[in-house]
């Protein structure tokens, strides 16, 4: 199950600013192998034991991966939190759509293709399953919010 | 339109970005060097040439305030989708003296046109703005 909140909170186990949220926590955890795979697969980034990072754009450290790839390791690190994918791009969001167990935040739909059986849960209430209960979600959604002046 | 192109070289890579409208919204996926452009920026904007770029991220206090003192600047905005608010969207709109590139998803409420939408494209070293399809 896929827990999707769309009315942004101001609490303490949501994460907004994930760049901020990464670079502070995130990033001096220990990485797994797994998470070094998703490192790769995003950034096309090459993780070291010393968290190092080196890509075609040069050496760096594991605070220079992109913002998407931040989101995507606080999420898997942080599955407890309320993580913000709006700055996600459409490979990372691929893989979060993949994932189980989750909790995000988004405030408008993102152009994904989901599986048919994933089950996505929206605002603690609606259960919806694969592409097009997710949809049918959303479509609902903005005539409400149009109905509403939003 | 204040910069029709920017054009830089930053070893082994060359930056040709060209910009078709007054605002400028690059998307894509994550990964693509988005952050990478934006701190190369920081560097350009100390010369003459590019001194009116202006930059904002995540790290920068007050955005909105700062943003309201902008005139015929070139506005660059990272982590734009969980800075910028109604209000900031409004002021991008009615600010005609600025040109903005925003690296951003959520194109609600901005005056947008076809040519606005951009992904970054790295081919032989080269980076570019493609329209996004």
């Amino acid at each position: 199950m896929i827990d999707i909140y769309t009315k942004k909170e101001n609490s303490k186990d949501w994460i907004i600013q994930n760049d901020l949220f990464f670079n502070l926590y995130t990033s001096n955890e220990e990485m797994s192998e797994n998470e070094i795979a998703l490192i790769r697969q995003v950034d096309d980034a090459k993780l070291t034991s010393d968290k190092h990072i080196e890509t075609i754009y040069g050496l760096g450290t594991i605070r220079n991966l992109s913002s998407g790839c931040k989101t995507l390791l606080n999420i898997v690190k942080h599955p407890e939190k309320v993580v913000c994918v709006e700055e996600c791009g459409p490979n990372v969001l691929k893989i979060i759509f993949s994932m189980d167990n989750i909790k995000i935040y988004m405030s408008r739909p993102t152009l994904v293709e989901l599986d048919e059986d994933v089950q996505i849960r929206f605002n603690d209430t609606e259960i919806v399953t694969g592409n097009s209960g997710y949809n049918a979600w959303w479509s609902r959604e903005y005539e409400r919010r149009e109905a509403d002046d939003l | 339109m204040i910069y029709e192109e920017i054009k830089f070289k930053a070893d082994p890579f060359s930056y040709d970005l060209k910009f078709e409208d007054r605002i400028t919204l690059v998307g894509g996926d994550s990964g693509t060097g988005k952050t990478v452009l934006y701190e190369m920026l920081e560097d350009l904007k100390m010369t003459e040439d590019y001194s009116a770029i202006k930059l904002f991220n995540y790290k920068t206090d007050g955005v909105f305030e700062q943003l309201k003192q902008c005139r015929n600047k070139f506005v660059v905005i990272d982590n734009a989708d969980i800075l910028i608010d109604d209000e900031i969207r409004r002021f991008i709109n009615f600010e005609f003296s600025n040109q903005y590139m925003l690296f951003l998803r959520n194109c609600d409420g901005l005056n947008v046109s076809g040519k606005s939408f951009k992904v970054m494209r790295l081919c032989n070293n080269r980076v570019t703005l493609e329209e996004e399809l």
